[in-house]
Formats: C-alpha cells, sequence, structure tokens
C-alpha cells in the first residue's frame, strides 16, 4: 500500500481466506463476509505500529465546527510547546487557516483538504504525516494532535490509528451532545468540557454532561476547564505530559 | 454523510467480485449493519441507489440490509443482554451498570448474487 514512500505498511486481511460459492441456474451467489472498514482499519494499525516505532503519542481530536479545537491546541502550545515537541494535522473540507494559525505559534503542521468529505481516514493520514515530516521540526515530534474535520457523526466511525481518541464539547453547544451523538463518546477515551468560563451565560449543567457521557462509556475520563482563563487547564497539560512520558518509556 | 464514500469502497469491492467470478451484473447485495457502526441506514440506502444508477454492474442490484442485535455483556456476572442497540441501564441480572458491548460495530459485506 506504501511502496512510495518505503515505510512498512502491514495488511491484515485475516476474514476472507476462500469465498462460499453456490449456484442457482444462472446466478451465483457468493458469501463474502468481509468488513467495509476492513481497509481503513488495515491502515489504522500500520499507522498505529509506525507511531509506535518512532515513539509518538498520537490524537484524534473530534468535535462539532466552531467548538474551538484550534484554539484549544494554540493554548496548549503556549503552555507545553516548550517541553513538548507537538506536530498538528489539521483536517478541514476547505482552507489552510487552521494550519496557517498552528504555524504562526512556530509548530509544524499539515492542512489536509478533503474537498467535501466530511471525515478523516487513515490513508490520509499515512500520507499527512510524511508531509508533516517534512515540514520544519516535524522529524522530531513527541507528540502528534490531529484535528479531525469538525464534526460529531462521521469520523467516529474512521480509526486513524491514533493511540488516544478525544471528544470535545464547549458549554455553548449545550449538555445534550452525549445523548444525540452517541458513537463520538462509546469510542473515545477522553471527554473535554470546553469553554467553562461561560457557564454562567448558559444552561449546561457539567455533571449532567458527565453523567450522560458515562452511562454510554462507564470508561471515559472527563476533564473540564477554559482554555481562555486557564481554570482547570493543567488537568490536560498534565495529562499530555503523562501519555508523552508513558509513549517514551515504552 | 460519510456513507456515501463506504458506498463507493463497496462498489469497488463489487467490482473485484464480480471480475473474480466472471460475472457481467449484480442481482443482489447483502449488508449487515450493526447498530452501534455509525452507520445511517436510509442515508446507505440512499447512496447506493444514487452511486448504482451510473454504474452499469450494479444498476439493477437489490440490496438486501440485516441489522443484527447487540449484545451487552455485564462486567460483574458476564451475563448477556440483548438489544435492538440501545445500551440497558443495568443488568438484569445483578443490577450492575458497567456493561459492554459486543458486536454491533461492524459493516459487513455479507453476501453477493451475480450472473
Amino acid at each position: 500500500m506504501c511502496d512510495a514512500c518505503g515505510c512498512q505498511t502491514h495488511t491484515h486481511d485475516h476474514d476472507h481466506g476462500h469465498d462460499h460459492t453456490h449456484t442457482h441456474d444462472d446466478s451465483v451467489i457468493v458469501d463474502i463476509n468481509r468488513s467495509l472498514f476492513a481497509a481503513n482499519d488495515a491502515m489504522a494499525r500500520s499507522n498505529r505500529e509506525h507511531f509506535d516505532e518512532e515513539r509518538i503519542a498520537v490524537l484524534n481530536l473530534i468535535s462539532s465546527p466552531g467548538s474551538g479545537k484550534t484554539t484549544l491546541l494554540e493554548h496548549t502550545i503556549d503552555k507545553i510547546g516548550g517541553e513538548i515537541s507537538i506536530g498538528v494535522i489539521e483536517g478541514d473540507i476547505e482552507t489552510e487557516r487552521d494550519a496557517e494559525r498552528i504555524r504562526a505559534k512556530g509548530v509544524p503542521a499539515v492542512q489536509l483538504t478533503t474537498g467535501g468529505a466530511c471525515h478523516l481516514d487513515a490513508s490520509m493520514i499515512h500520507r499527512g504525516f510524511h508531509q508533516l515530516q517534512k515540514e520544519p521540526g516535524g522529524d522530531s515530534i513527541d507528540l502528534l494532535v490531529i484535528e479531525n474535520v469538525g464534526n460529531l457523526v462521521c469520523p467516529a466511525t474512521f480509526d486513524l490509528g491514533e493511540h488516544e481518541r478525544v471528544v470535545l464539547v464547549s458549554v455553548p453547544e449545550g449538555p445534550d451532545k452525549p445523548a444525540k451523538y452517541p458513537k463520538a463518546f462509546t469510542s473515545s477515551q477522553l471527554f473535554l468540557i470546553t469553554k467553562t468560563d461561560l457557564l454562567p451565560y448558559f444552561d449546561f449543567q457539567v455533571p449532567e454532561a458527565r453523567k450522560e457521557a458515562l452511562s454510554l462509556n462507564p470508561a471515559l475520563q472527563v476533564m473540564d476547564f477554559s482554555a481562555t482563563t486557564g481554570e482547570g487547564f493543567e488537568v490536560w497539560l498534565d495529562y499530555l505530559r503523562k501519555l508523552v512520558r508513558e509513549k517514551k518509556a515504552e | 454523510m460519510h456513507e456515501m464514500s463506504l458506498v463507493q469502497g463497496l462498489l469497488q469491492q463489487l467490482h473485484q467480485i464480480s471480475d473474480q467470478h466472471n460475472t457481467s451484473r449484480v442481482l443482489k447485495v447483502t449488508m449487515v449493519i450493526g447498530p452501534l457502526s455509525g452507520v445511517v441506514v436510509d442515508s446507505f440506502k440512499f447512496g447506493f441507489d444514487v452511486l448504482t444508477q451510473q454504474d452499469e454492474l450494479v444498476k439493477d442490484a437489490e440490496l438486501e440490509i440485516v441489522i443484527p442485535e447487540v449484545a451487552y455483556r455485564c462486567s460483574n456476572c458476564q451475563s448477556l443482554q440483548k438489544t435492538s442497540g440501545e445500551r440497558p441501564h443495568q443488568c438484569a441480572s445483578c443490577g450492575d451498570t458497567l456493561l459492554i458491548a459486543e458486536e454491533g460495530n461492524d459493516l459487513i459485506l455479507q453476501q453477493v448474487e451475480m450472473e
């Protein structure tokens, strides 16, 4: 799958040693039993093995448009960019804008424009990562953050090869997102409730959102903070430090 | 609408399968869509209807969709509860609330009928 760049990709097609064929008069019936996710999942596994070899911790950040993913990254870079080498892959339908905002912070960033597609997939990440490695500073990354296309539905279905999936909901969006978009929450390891400085102005009960999410995914880790005021932000930064430390020690 | 790109992937597979079996027309496609797969059945059908119209091989193909139940296993007593997708609030046997979904996440091309 990746002859061009020379890195090792492994495809594991365990599920189709042979087809089972029956013939009925003129027609042929073939039992396939193959997942439509199989090709993406194989590519994602290959990405993850590659990240593991390079000891890079990788996050896949999922949220609705406008909930503040890029702003979260800007504040994160400001706080710990000096101690952790961060790289960013930005996914958007159009424009280089988000990658430009990240580069302005002195961090290597690649913009993937999907041209209409509502999610990133594992082969886009494979290409994007090789592109990122050619950017200044892109060959010595400790932490790769993939900012998915703003959408709480489709990105939840596609494994990119990340180590942890992070779903983000900001206070103005309301606390009912876990109930309405369960897949994003059942497939994530971490749930961030952001823009908590706006809590006085919105009817958003943090315990309610927390409870809804945990009823869907009892193993989910939940944090709430405001990146702008910095309140509660240290917990997120400590989470990133720990993630990177553990990946280095593996 | 990631269903559209999933249907595109399906059509590619159908072309490969048809080539392998030397057939020229797909009559029927059977898909298993897990309730937790994140795939909206109506969107998948819509994508299939639209994209097959432009493709001689599958133009008249019938799409059959099988929706399996989801089994939730209690992490305390290991007993299973089957539902059509929704998570039970608690285990029917021991009342524990930590239930883990087994299967129901996948989107599977099960069978193809061709001539």
